[in-house]
Parts: C-alpha cells; sequence; structure tokens
C-alpha cells in the first residue's frame, strides 16, 4: 500500500470532521478496543490531535500503550485512509486546547449541553504512518492541486496575527514600541528597524525607538519630505528601495564622517539618525490611523533584496496595527493603581564617586550631560522640573498627571504627547546617561532613579 | 445474549469498524462490510475483505481477539462489542447477498444525513470471508457521558 507515502497536508479533507473516523487502541492485556471519534485534528505535517472528552477506555489504554490506530474517509470522495498513531502528550492549555474547547462548546450550545460536552485535553499523537485503502472505492483520487490553501495558512499571515496579537495586547505605549520591533526580527529577521513619530508642529518626524543599532538614535529627527522616511510620511504610501544606490550611501557616509569629526556646535545638538552604512535596502512605512499620520516604521537591511511586494503587504499591515496601538497608548494616559511588582526602594545615590553634572541652557532650551547634549525642549524642560524636585524635596515618584499641571512645560492643552516624550527622555537617558533612568512604574507613574550624585547648573546662553 | 436493542441496531444500515491488535499489540483498524447476528444471539459475522483487511484477517488468525463499534448514522446510536474469533470462512454467496443487503440499508442511512448516493454506491463491496466472532461483551458507546457502560448479560 501507500505507506507514509501522503503529506498529512494533502489529507486536509479527513480533518474537518465531516465523516466521523474511527481509532483502535490495545490495553495492556491485549483485549482490542475500538470507538468513532468526530474529528481528527490537524496538528502540524507530524501530528494529529483528538478531543479527549470522557475518561473511557481509549484514554486508558494509550497510557498503558501508546500506539494507536486510525481510519478516517475523505468526504469528496469516501477514500478511506489509515493513520498510525503513537500517543505522545496531553494538553489541556493553550491554542489547541482552546481551539478546540471552543468548537466543542459551540457544538454543544446548540444542543444545550455545554456541561456534558467539555474538553478535558486535547491528545497530542505522532502520525508513524499514512497509508490509503486501495481497493475500497472505484472513484478516482481526487487531484491533490485540491489541497485547499484555506486551510494551511502561509507563515507570514500566522506572524502577522500573531503581532497583530500582541500589539493588541500592549497596554503600555513603551512595549508596543519595543515589543512591535523585536518581533519584526523574530517573525521576519528584520533586524534593523526605527519608529518616527509626526510632529505635526514642527513638521518633522522623531525616532522615538529603535533596534539593532549601536546607539538607539532616540530624539533623532527626520524632515517632513526629507529622505525615504520623510517622503513616506508626506505621501502616506509605503516605498522600498532595493538595491540601495551608491550615491545614497555615500551621502550618508559623508555626513556620518562629518558628524564623527566635525563636531561643531550645530552638529553637535542633533543626534544621528540610526542607520546601516552598508544598508542594501530600506522600506518605510507609513503610521495612518482613521487618516491622520502618526509616523513612520522604517526596516532596512544589508541584502538589496530584503524588501519586495511581499514585505511590503507585511509591513504596511503591521503598520496600520502600530499606528493605532500608538495613537491609542498616547491618549489614554488615566493613572493605573500603583503596582507592587517592579517597584525597588530608591537606590541611594554617590554608590559610585564622581557626580553627574546637568546643565540646562535656557536660550537653546535644552540639557547637556556632562558637556554632552542630551535633550531639548518639552522633554529638556520636563527632566529639569524632575530633577529639581529630586534635589530639592527629595522627590522619586512622579505622575504624568502632575506634569501636566505644570505650566513652565509648555505641553500642549489638547493632545499633548506627553507619554512619547516622556519615552523619548527615557530612551535619551539610557543612551547618554544610564545611571539616571525614568522607570514606569504603571500607566500615567513613574519613579526617577539615580545611582550617582547629580549637581544641577542653569545658564542663559 | 446480545441485548434486543442491540440485535435490532444491528439489523440497521450501520456502519461497522473493526479493531485488532497483533502479537505486539500494535491496534489495526479497518470497515467492515456489514454485519449479521447469529441466531444464537450469542455471536455475530462480519464481512471482510482481503483488500482492505489484510492485516485485520493476520491479526484475528493469530489470535483472535476483537472489538466491533457500530453507529447508526441518523442517530448516532453506537455500541462496542468484544469478543473471540470462531471461525473465518470464504465468504458464501449468501453471505454475499446479506453484505449487499447491509450496504443498501447503510447507503439509506447515509443519504439520509445528506451523503452523496454517488460516493456511497461507488464502495466496492467485495467481501471475501466471513468472520464469526463470540461476543464476550457489549458496551453502549453512544456519544455522552454514558458512553463505555456494559449493557446486557
Amino acid at each position: 500500500m501507500n505507506e507514509t507515502s501522503f503529506q498529512l497536508e494533502d489529507l486536509w479533507a479527513c480533518f474537518q470532521g465531516i465523516v466521523p473516523a474511527a481509532l483502535s487502541t490495545c490495553a495492556a492485556d491485549g483485549t482490542p478496543n475500538i470507538t468513532f471519534i468526530s474529528q481528527i485534528h490537524y496538528v502540524d505535517s507530524a501530528h494529529v490531535a483528538i478531543s479527549f472528552q470522557f475518561f473511557n477506555k481509549t484514554h486508558r489504554n494509550i497510557r498503558e500503550n501508546p500506539f494507536a490506530c486510525a481510519v478516517a474517509l475523505d468526504p469528496r470522495t469516501f477514500h478511506a485512509y489509515r493513520f498510525r498513531l503513537r500517543f505522545d502528550h496531553s494538553e489541556s492549555t493553550g491554542p489547541l486546547f482552546e481551539a478546540m474547547s471552543l468548537q466543542l462548546q459551540a457544538v454543544a450550545s446548540y444542543s444545550g449541553m455545554t456541561d456534558v460536552f467539555r474538553l478535558l485535553a486535547a491528545d497530542v499523537y505522532e502520525v508513524l504512518g499514512v497509508e490509503r485503502l486501495e481497493g475500497f472505492t472505484r472513484l478516482p483520487t481526487p487531484n491533490t492541486s485540491e489541497r485547499s490553501s484555506r486551510l494551511f495558512v502561509d507563515a507570514g499571515l500566522v506572524s502577522l496575527r500573531l503581532i497583530a496579537e500582541r500589539l493588541n495586547k500592549a497596554l503600555l505605549l513603551d512595549e508596543v514600541l519595543e515589543s512591535s520591533l523585536q518581533l519584526l526580527e523574530e517573525q521576519f529577521g528584520f533586524q534593523h528597524s526605527i519608529i518616527l513619530l509626526a510632529d505635526d508642529q514642527n513638521a518633522k518626524l522623531l525616532t522615538i525607538a529603535s533596534h539593532g543599532y549601536p546607539e538607539n538614535g532616540v530624539g533623532s529627527e527626520v524632515g517632513m519630505g526629507e529622505g525615504l522616511i520623510g517622503m513616506v510620511a508626506r505621501a502616506r504610501r509605503t516605498l522600498y528601495l532595493s538595491a540601495m544606490d551608491h550615491g545614497l550611501r555615500y551621502a550618508r557616509a559623508v555626513r556620518d564622517r562629518a558628524e564623527a569629526e566635525g563636531r561643531t556646535e550645530a552638529i553637535a545638538r542633533e543626534i544621528p539618525l540610526p542607520g546601516l552604512p552598508d544598508a542594501g535596502s530600506q522600506i518605510a512605512v507609513p503610521l495612518v490611523t482613521r487618516g491622520r499620520l502618526i509616523g513612520v516604521l522604517a526596516v532596512e537591511s544589508k541584502d538589496p533584496l530584503a524588501f519586495l511586494t511581499r514585505e511590503n503587504t507585511l509591513l504596511t499591515t503591521i503598520g496600520s496595527h502600530l499606528a493605532t496601538a500608538i495613537d491609542q497608548l498616547s491618549r489614554e494616559t488615566d493613572e493605573a493603581p500603583m503596582e507592587r511588582t517592579g517597584r525597588q526602594a530608591p537606590r541611594s545615590p554617590s554608590q559610585s564617586g564622581s557626580t553627574r553634572r546637568f546643565t540646562f541652557f535656557q536660550k537653546d532650551d535644552c540639557i547637556c550631560v556632562d558637556g554632552d547634549y542630551l535633550i531639548r525642549n518639552i522633554p529638556a524642560r520636563i527632566l529639569w522640573r524632575l530633577l529639581k524636585q529630586y534635589r530639592d524635596e527629595g522627590r522619586v515618584e512622579f505622575t504624568n498627571r502632575e506634569l501636566r499641571m505644570d505650566s513652565w512645560l509648555g505641553l500642549p492643552e489638547v493632545k499633548d504627547n506627553l507619554e512619547t516624550r516622556l519615552i523619548l527622555l527615557r530612551r535619551r537617558l539610557e543612551q547618554k546617561c544610564p545611571d539616571v533612568r525614568l522607570v514606569q512604574r504603571s500607566r500615567g507613574r513613574f519613579a526617577l532613579e539615580t545611582d550617582r550624585a547629580i549637581d544641577l547648573c542653569e545658564k542663559e546662553g | 445474549m446480545i441485548p434486543d436493542s442491540i440485535v435490532h441496531l444491528l439489523q440497521t444500515g450501520v456502519s461497522v469498524m473493526v479493531g485488532t491488535r497483533d502479537a505486539s499489540l500494535m491496534p489495526e483498524c479497518t470497515r467492515a462490510w456489514g454485519i449479521q447476528v447469529g441466531a444464537d444471539r450469542e455471536s455475530v459475522t462480519l464481512f471482510l475483505s482481503e483488500a482492505i483487511g489484510g492485516k485485520t484477517l493476520e491479526n484475528l488468525r493469530n489470535n483472535g481477539k476483537i472489538a466491533v463499534t457500530c453507529t447508526r448514522p441518523t442517530d448516532h446510536i453506537t455500541c462496542q462489542l468484544k469478543g473471540q474469533v470462531r471461525s473465518i470462512k470464504p465468504a458464501t454467496s449468501a453471505n454475499r447477498e446479506m453484505s449487499r443487503r447491509w450496504h443498501r440499508e447503510f447507503r439509506a442511512e447515509l443519504s439520509a444525513i445528506g451523503v452523496p448516493s454517488t460516493l456511497s454506491e461507488a464502495w466496492i463491496i467485495e467481501p471475501t470471508v466471513a468472520v464469526q466472532i463470540s461476543v464476550s461483551d457489549v458496551f453502549d458507546q453512544t456519544p455522552g457521558p454514558g458512553a463505555g457502560k456494559k449493557i446486557g448479560q
């Protein structure tokens, strides 16, 4: 017969529960048992699952003797297939169990039997072999081209679903930003990515998160219409550049060199945009929700053909989820109750000998730490307020609400993007001054942690 | 004695599946082309074909242990019989006629639940052997919490 000459995927029609299958097992004392089962569930190319609803002979037998044999019919032609199985394990939590359980409950609810039909476990069997029973029917076998693409989902789509679910679950903006870039690497292997947020007032895009670069580049700016990212923001359409032009790389290299060696005041106060010096391709996706531009997701790769139509579609879809998540979590800044977990007593300063000197330049509206540019504008004022209250009153816990009440910070009354500004500040500190940290306690609450003594100095110019 | 209710069930167009095992307790499963309750009501005869039940027949010749489950598609009334083989004989014309009668009943059951008749009519119902079994146990296997309960006797 045709032992093991089938892929389970070819037998997709047998796994739809349209015709009951039969399952035989054998007790340790040699007594065979046979029962009808409503459905054999496809798990993966080497496993199937069978529902375990009642403590019965099958359940006992496979724990004594793990082998089983099932015969199932293809509902299209009634060809019969024999599956040689070995019980592998039982699942009573997780996606497989939940999907099977929900299906069973839905069926049971039609008959008002939800208490009777309850899935106790999904019993997973390894498939040792499959054969077709020849001489069973006169009908020709269905063409394997009839294999339904609707049943076996493209891996990219599975990843897409996973990312959408994670973005949908996230409760904090920071979590959305961090996990989305992390997931792009885990699921698609995109190792270098950044998220920029639109700053409508200044017609700029501001880097808020990055992944896979030596410097996080948070706070770096791109003008609307400037470069691939700026153009995509303006056009609100995804665009990718394959086999990136030599000229583009050359321009970037020149700028990097100028930054490295020039150190003019103008450049020193500008944060470089994260970028690969040898990028082969780039893609930028506009983050738009309800017709409003939230920002841009930019991914680059050394592979000149890393981004094609498929990646465009996947990343654009992720972009919509990301835009909605960022927009929603930037608005919702209500304080949540204090969380006990992750709460640490403020560390005592002066653990390390040296002192961090923060200088606030009033005219430039910016802060330098130990002479290096740190941050400017509203995030700079926020930090200055926190540092002063820490120095003068010894305060370490703060709320978003009190920042909103402080008119000196100059937060707009509507759509203040406070959460985004705090993330920007947090990331800049991580980059430039890791021994002073803003630690999120819960939504709308955070703490200032310091490992060193702090010195504050204000200058007009 | 096979209880009346089960005798009546087995006289209708039930789906018949057979479970056996080999010397190393490896289970085997195949479909039978019909079942007939013996006049003694202690036995049943199954109609099997070598083509789809070769391993099953080998197991039965070697150790004789068998489980049979029968379900009626229109109402899911199901039973399981367990027992030991009494005899394995080439199918007679009477056996084949019995098998054809069962097939008509089974086809009627299947069309009642919406299965296109072209599917059930295309089955190659050509039993080559008649296997007589001494039934030692009868179990209720209608889906539900009572499934697995021994009945009669």
